[in-house]
């Protein structure tokens, strides 16, 4: 296990280099970021200003060796918009985006796998043909009309639920978050909801194919025999054979949904990262760019490894081959 | 029963949610965000109308951008290069503190020297040779040239307290060194999120309408109209021209436009001997520049039909332009209307210049930097392959891309647009067509490089006056001298629009602000 996790991180390091290189050249043959910053009126004075002082007047190579070279130092450098530390604009929306993710995350096991269990059970089923039609939908209709549908009947037709911020944070343990206050929990219902149909839908086709693929195998009839009650078989042993692939995809999934939940952060203005990445890369931020994506991509390689782990617990054989 | 359970579980949802939305007298759903609360951090339009809601400046400026006594109540020259300003008395800034000379010389010395910056005020501070108190409301200022604009220039520059920002960084005025002396003093900031803040008591101006406002940043135009509707905001800024007529008959808002100062413009580059893009009849790349022919500008300018391009493209959020700058700023010629279409003269004019047949052009835009851009880039197109030119084809990109390919010269005709932050047409006529010159630091938005002595001269001239009418008849003379030649061809000058829930009025401008203090209650 320990070669193995070794082996993971020295594999992460160089990945981590190769990707600051792309982004770093991809963002400066995008544009330049004098041209986005500098006001419309700004003298010749003022821009030679401005590139001395964010060092763009320096030739690209150096401007990258001095990024490697502060990086290495954990300094990756100041947002040209904010003149902050990068990681710390970063980090400051992360929790949002967080919050975000695990809700929508717990709500698409929570609805997902009952309701891919049940159509499992009764294939051909009306129940299995509506809830099979619904994931359809969960799937095709496109994330950012579903957020506008969302905010249209919730927020303008009912009045029911606020469409827009994240309301008013408190402070569990140390850390802000919605959940303290109902105000901050009822912000949270929307974009959540909005950020799982997709996942729900995912779900519950996993579970049900899982159940299909399971019901008929041995195990399950010797379970029979010995005389386990049908709920038992169910949600003890059969949960627990589908439960792999549904791991492995959400696994994945929350790496994605925290990098790229930029659709349902514009739509309900909520504070995250998404948002934050997507304003950076039109403003040509490049500190903030770069930061972003090797957070990002550790994140991807720590996710992996976790999900490789979990795999080992839930599975037995897996261990044994490890 | 279950429906009774709903019902009563949507109803308590609902009385929470409203709860909070109560708290506040005034909150605003606004499409972008500043980057610092330091009001000396950058000077970009989103920066500037953060800070006018914390702090003053030594002139105010009106809706129009014209100037009034604001923190400096009157000011004199002595001679060309000296001025005498004399400050506002019984000023306070919000924690109390009394406003007096020693801020207004920080301030100016400071705008400056922001660590940083990626849009200082440099600029407007560039003439200052010396600054000397006299007493406690008045500084003589001595400034390096004869500079009749220096107010218009200072002016800009916020003014902030020496005491509480001496050794602050830009990032700490969010976290307490925001003392101003303006309407509102600033409460919190949560980045992507809200900014809040609440009257000052002690104002020494009009006391705004509102206590207590939040400002909200929903940067996607559908949701921010949403917001509007579902009651969660009372104002939104930078509605889009499509949701106008929805919002303006729409139960329970209405909505305030105003003509903006940014004008959209074709530019046609004379930088180079072979113009980008630009073609003989058979695809073959054109072995001079047609562009450096001022009929064949004119030609283009008369193949344009603004009004159209206003009626359909924008929906009626555009006012055709004729010129740099619209009528309400000083500097506007009324001389100079706008070209309507006139194929027969355009053609008339391509045959003088040497192109009876045409030649044949690509049309360059943005595509995300203004409402309709990309739609205006196909409009032009199809006018100018009407007009008798042959049109290669239309290219959309990016602003982050095609902001630089477009200062580089990668473009022959491309449309551009240029926003008015001045009481006069003078800078924008400085850094839009005055001949590049690196070294003198003029025409650095020349993209085009029109390059014209007369007007140079002219220009240069009127920058030199000091009374103020004659400077503006010459800004007028000089503006005539360059349109004369069609430098670029001005297409339309931006409407922009404010979506308010009824019972509530703004006063919008051309700054394009959407500023707590201007908005007022009709009932």
């Amino acid at each position: 296990m320990t070669v193995f996790i070794l082996r993971r991180v020295l594999q992460a390091i160089l990945v981590l280099a190769i990707t600051s290189l792309i982004v770093f050249l991809g963002v400066y043959a995008i544009g330049d970021p004098l041209e986005i910053l500098l006001p419309a009126d700004a003298t010749m004075a003022e821009r030679a200003q401005v590139a001395a002082s964010l060092h763009l007047d320096q030739p690209l190579p150096l401007q990258y060796l001095n990024f490697v070279s502060s990086a290495l130092q954990g300094d990756f450098g100041r947002s040209f918009v904010y003149n902050r530390p990068a990681l710390e604009v970063i980090f400051e929306r992360l929790p949002a985006t967080l919050e975000l993710v695990t809700t929508s995350l717990v709500l698409s096991l929570v609805i997902g796998l009952p309701l891919g269990l049940w159509a499992g059970m009764k294939p051909g089923s009306l129940t299995d043909e509506s809830v099979m039609t619904g994931s359809i939908l969960g799937f095709s209709l496109p994330n950012f009309w579903q957020g506008m549908m969302l905010i249209m009947i919730f927020s303008v037709w009912l009045g029911w639920l606020p469409s827009t911020g994240r309301g008013d944070t408190g402070t569990v343990l140390g850390l802000h978050t919605s959940y303290a206050t109902w105000d901050g929990f009822v912000h949270l219902l929307l974009p959540a909801l909005n950020l799982a149909m997709a996942q729900i839908a995912l779900v519950i086709r996993l579970t049900r194919t899982g159940v299909q693929e399971t019901m008929p195998l041995d195990f399950v009839k010797y379970a029979r025999a010995r005389g386990l009650s049908e709920r038992r078989i169910l949600f003890v042993h059969v949960l627990k054979t589908i439960l792999i692939p549904i791991v492995t995809v959400l696994g994945i999934e929350f790496g994605s949904l925290i990098a790229f939940a930029v659709v349902t952060e514009t739509i309900f203005a909520w504070p995250g990262v998404g948002k934050l990445i997507i304003d950076s890369i039109n403003m040509l931020d490049r500190p903030v760019v770069v930061a972003y994506i090797l957070v990002i991509v550790t994140m991807f390689i720590l996710i992996n490894l976790i999900v490789d782990v979990l795999y080992s617990l839930l599975d037995p054989r897996i261990r044994s081959r490890a | 029963m279950k429906l009774a359970k709903s019902a009563a579980l949507a109803a308590l949802l609902a009385s929470t949610m409203l709860a909070p939305a109560w708290a506040q007298d005034l909150t605003i759903g606004r499409s972008s965000e500043q980057s610092s609360i330091d009001p000396q951090f950058s000077r970009t339009g989103n920066n500037q109308m953060t800070s006018t809601m914390f702090f003053d400046r030594l002139v105010n400026f009106d809706q129009n951008l014209q100037i009034s006594a604001g923190l400096a109540v009157s000011w004199e020259n002595d001679d060309p290069t000296t001025w005498t300003l004399h400050l506002r008395e019984g000023v306070t800034f919000h924690d109390g503190s009394p406003f007096t000379a020693d801020d207004v010389i920080f301030s100016l010395e400071r705008a400056d020297e922001v660590p940083n910056s990626p849009a200082p005020y440099t600029d407007m501070v560039s003439s200052l040779e010396s600054m000397e108190k006299i007493d406690d409301l008045t500084v003589k200022i001595i400034t390096n040239v004869p500079n009749p604009a220096l107010l218009e220039s200072i002016g800009r520059v916020f003014i902030v307290s020496k005491a509480a920002t001496e050794g602050k960084a830009s990032e700490d005025f969010a976290t307490g060194a925001a003392i101003g002396t303006g309407p509102y003093v600033f409460d919190e900031w949560k980045p992507g999120e809200t900014l809040t803040m609440h009257a000052y008591d002690g104002y020494w101006g009009e006391q705004p309408e509102f206590k207590d406002v939040e400002i909200r940043y929903i940067s996607n135009d559908a949701a921010r109209v949403a917001a509007l509707l579902s009651g969660a905001v009372d104002v939104i800024d930078a509605v889009p021209p499509q949701d106008v007529q929805r919002l303006d008959g729409g139960e329970g808002t209405h909505v305030v436009s105003e003509a903006s100062g940014r004008v959209i413009y074709l530019g046609l580059s004379m930088r180079f001997d072979q113009a980008p893009g630009v073609t003989d009849l058979n695809g073959a790349e054109l072995a001079e520049n047609p562009f450096k022919d001022p009929k064949v500008r004119k030609a283009i300018s008369l193949m344009i039909d603004r009004d159209l391009i206003v009626d359909r493209i924008l929906g009626g959020s555009g006012v055709p332009a004729g010129q740099l700058v619209p009528e309400v700023l000083g500097g506007y010629n009324p001389e100079i209307g706008y070209d309507t279409p006139d194929v027969a003269k355009a053609k008339e004019l391509l045959t003088e210049a040497g192109y009876p047949e045409g030649f044949g052009l690509t049309v360059y835009s943005s595509n995300d930097r203004f409402p309709g851009d990309s739609d205006l880039a196909q409009a032009l197109g199809q006018m100018l392959s009407r007009g008798g030119l042959k049109v290669n084809g239309v290219e959309a990109l990016p602003y982050s891309v095609y902001s630089k390919a477009a200062s580089a010269g990668d473009y022959g005709a491309f449309v551009f647009s240029l926003g008015s932050s001045t009481p006069t047409s003078a800078p924008n006529l400085q850094s839009l067509l005055h001949t590049y010159d690196k070294e003198a630091g003029k025409g650095a938005f020349n993209r085009a490089r029109f390059a014209s002595e007369a007007f140079d001269a002219a220009l240069d001239e009127a920058l030199q006056e000091f009374d103020e009418d004659t400077r503006l008849a010459k800004l007028r003379d000089a503006t005539k001298i360059a349109f004369d030649q069609t430098p670029i061809v001005p297409l339309y000058w931006q409407k922009v629009h404010w979506g308010l829930k009824d019972g509530l009025d703004i006063e919008a401008g051309l700054s394009e602000q959407t500023l707590p203090q201007n908005v007022s209650s009709t009932k």
